[in-house]
């Protein structure tokens, strides 16, 4: 049990501290979330915690461990504060099949989608190849978790029950789903339309409290002008 | 040595990611079946596959070692489960739940987060894309150029520290491994090494155990280095695989339609 508070470092818009936040409130772990400028990030003593200079990064006051990487971060919450086994499988082939999942969202989803958020609001000019070539990869990632749960007849990736591996990809939906629509205004109602299988599994995790928390409280430091 | 059937199926082509898990195999001195995958022809996106794999990628395992067949996709996640399995004693690997677990799983996640995707971006511009848009090359090559430097830091870190030449604790792990398997393929990005001269003298150190010199020839032996050597072999080299990226993300584009 926490006595004391993690500290999450963070930032408002960026969808990957958010992955750690709704770990945190799914666990009912106690934390600050230190909303961090980019600026600070590269630099000392930042680099010190994350030699990558990036958020998020996870202090833990209670074991004296510091982790960067938000997968990272996700599995050592598991370890130390899952202990019911109410997020992820103890052992067995349901296990690895949650870490296959959830490595493909920090290596197949995040990067990607993020190239596009990239090419859609910060590339000097529109780039038509660029931005063509990460939108058909946003839809080939949806259409991959569309497909699995078409034929898994489950209600989540790795069974009936939600797993942090499901929890994971919400943060970068809301970049699809809200401003800034990094893939366009319309592509919810395309997703609607047809992955309708993996939109009713997005749907399903929205309405979970802890990704409610965090999507408001996300709201909330972006309105704040971080 | 017992003869019977290898009970581990590794599904894998010529590319950084198939061979981060064949090195690890071998590092790890087990016996293993290659299965691989024709990624010209799309063979990755079967049906039969997919029921490995739902994302269509190698590297994918199967292990049927125990009653209960167990099926993998992405590296690190094979990474881990390879060394939680067969790793007892930590050869390539860090106790569950140790400071050097945490700090390894890290830089694991880092580098299939960045180096991966960032330099297989960087590929794909430099070599693959049908018309060479300057600012997509070089925003991917910089980046893989700053996370070159990031690793290059931490291991001058480590080895000022006394730790040796190692990305994470005191020795050669999965995570060296991992971080290997894509800085082998710099040239091929358009990136060099040599400006960075800790990560230089670690690739190099790497390079010449033999569980990589046999890993990197699975399933094919390992060209690109040698192709890379002259003009002609470069070009040749880049055609092939031009070949089977543009024809797969046709087939994609295709199929989202």
């Amino acid at each position: 049990m926490a006595t004391r508070s993690l500290k999450l470092y963070s930032h408002a818009g960026g969808p990957n501290p958010w992955k750690v936040a709704i770990i945190l409130n799914a666990l009912s772990v106690p934390y600050e979330n230190e909303l961090m400028d980019f600026a600070v990030l590269k630099k000392e003593p930042f680099e010190s915690i994350n030699p990558n200079g990036r958020v998020p990064a996870l202090e833990d006051p209670n074991t004296g461990v510091t982790v960067w990487e938000s997968g990272a971060c996700i599995d050592y919450l598991l370890e130390t504060y899952d202990t019911s086994n109410k997020l992820h499988a103890k052992s067995g082939a349901q296990r690895w099949q949650e870490k296959s999942w959830a490595h493909f969202q920090t290596s197949g989803q995040g990067p990607y989608f993020g190239q596009r958020a990239w090419f859609v609001l910060y590339a000097p000019e529109p780039m038509e190849y660029c931005l063509k070539r990460y939108g058909d990869e946003i839809r080939r990632v949806i259409g991959v978790i569309d497909a699995h749960l078409k034929k898994s007849g489950k209600q989540f990736l790795c069974g009936d029950k939600a797993t942090y591996a499901d929890l994971m990809f919400m943060p970068w939906h809301w970049l699809l789903l809200t401003k800034p629509f990094i893939n366009g205004e319309g592509f919810g109602k395309e997703w609607e339309e047809k992955y309708p299988v993996a939109w009713a599994w997005q749907e399903r995790l929205e309405g979970m409290e802890a990704v409610k928390r965090a999507k408001e409280d996300r709201g909330k430091a972006m309105s704040k002008g971080h | 040595m017992s003869s019977e059937e290898p009970r581990i199926t590794l599904y894998t082509a010529g590319t950084p990611n198939g061979q981060k898990i064949s090195c690890t195999l071998e590092e790890l001195g087990l016996k293993y079946k290659v299965h691989k995958l024709d990624i010209s022809k799309n063979e990755q996106k079967e049906e039969w596959f997919l029921k490995i794999n739902p994302n269509g990628r190698i590297p994918a395992i199967v292990d049927k070692s125990t009653g209960n067949p167990i099926l993998l996709f992405e590296g690190t996640a094979i990474q881990l489960y390879l060394c939680a399995t067969y790793d007892p004693e930590h050869k390539i690997s860090f106790p569950y739940n140790s400071a050097e677990y945490w700090d390894g799983l890290a830089w694991l996640t880092w580098m299939q987060s960045g180096i991966g995707p960032m330099q297989g971006q960087a590929n794909h511009f430099y070599r693959y894309a049908p018309t060479k848009i300057d600012y997509a090359v070089n925003r991917y090559q910089t980046e893989t150029r700053r996370l070159y430097g990031v690793l290059d830091a931490r291991l001058a870190e480590q080895e000022k520290a006394g730790k040796g030449l190692w990305v994470v604790g005191d020795k050669y792990s999965i995570v060296d491994l991992c971080c290997f398997s894509w800085v082998n393929w710099a040239e091929w990005a358009g990136v060099e090494t040599k400006p960075f001269a800790a990560l230089q003298r670690w690739l190099e150190v790497i390079q010449q155990r033999p569980a990589i010199q046999k890993g990197v020839d699975v399933p094919d032996k390992f060209e690109m280095k040698e192709a890379m050597k002259t003009k002609e072999g470069e070009e040749e080299y880049a055609k092939y695989h031009s070949n089977w990226v543009m024809q797969g993300m046709k087939e994609d584009r295709d199929k989202h339609k």
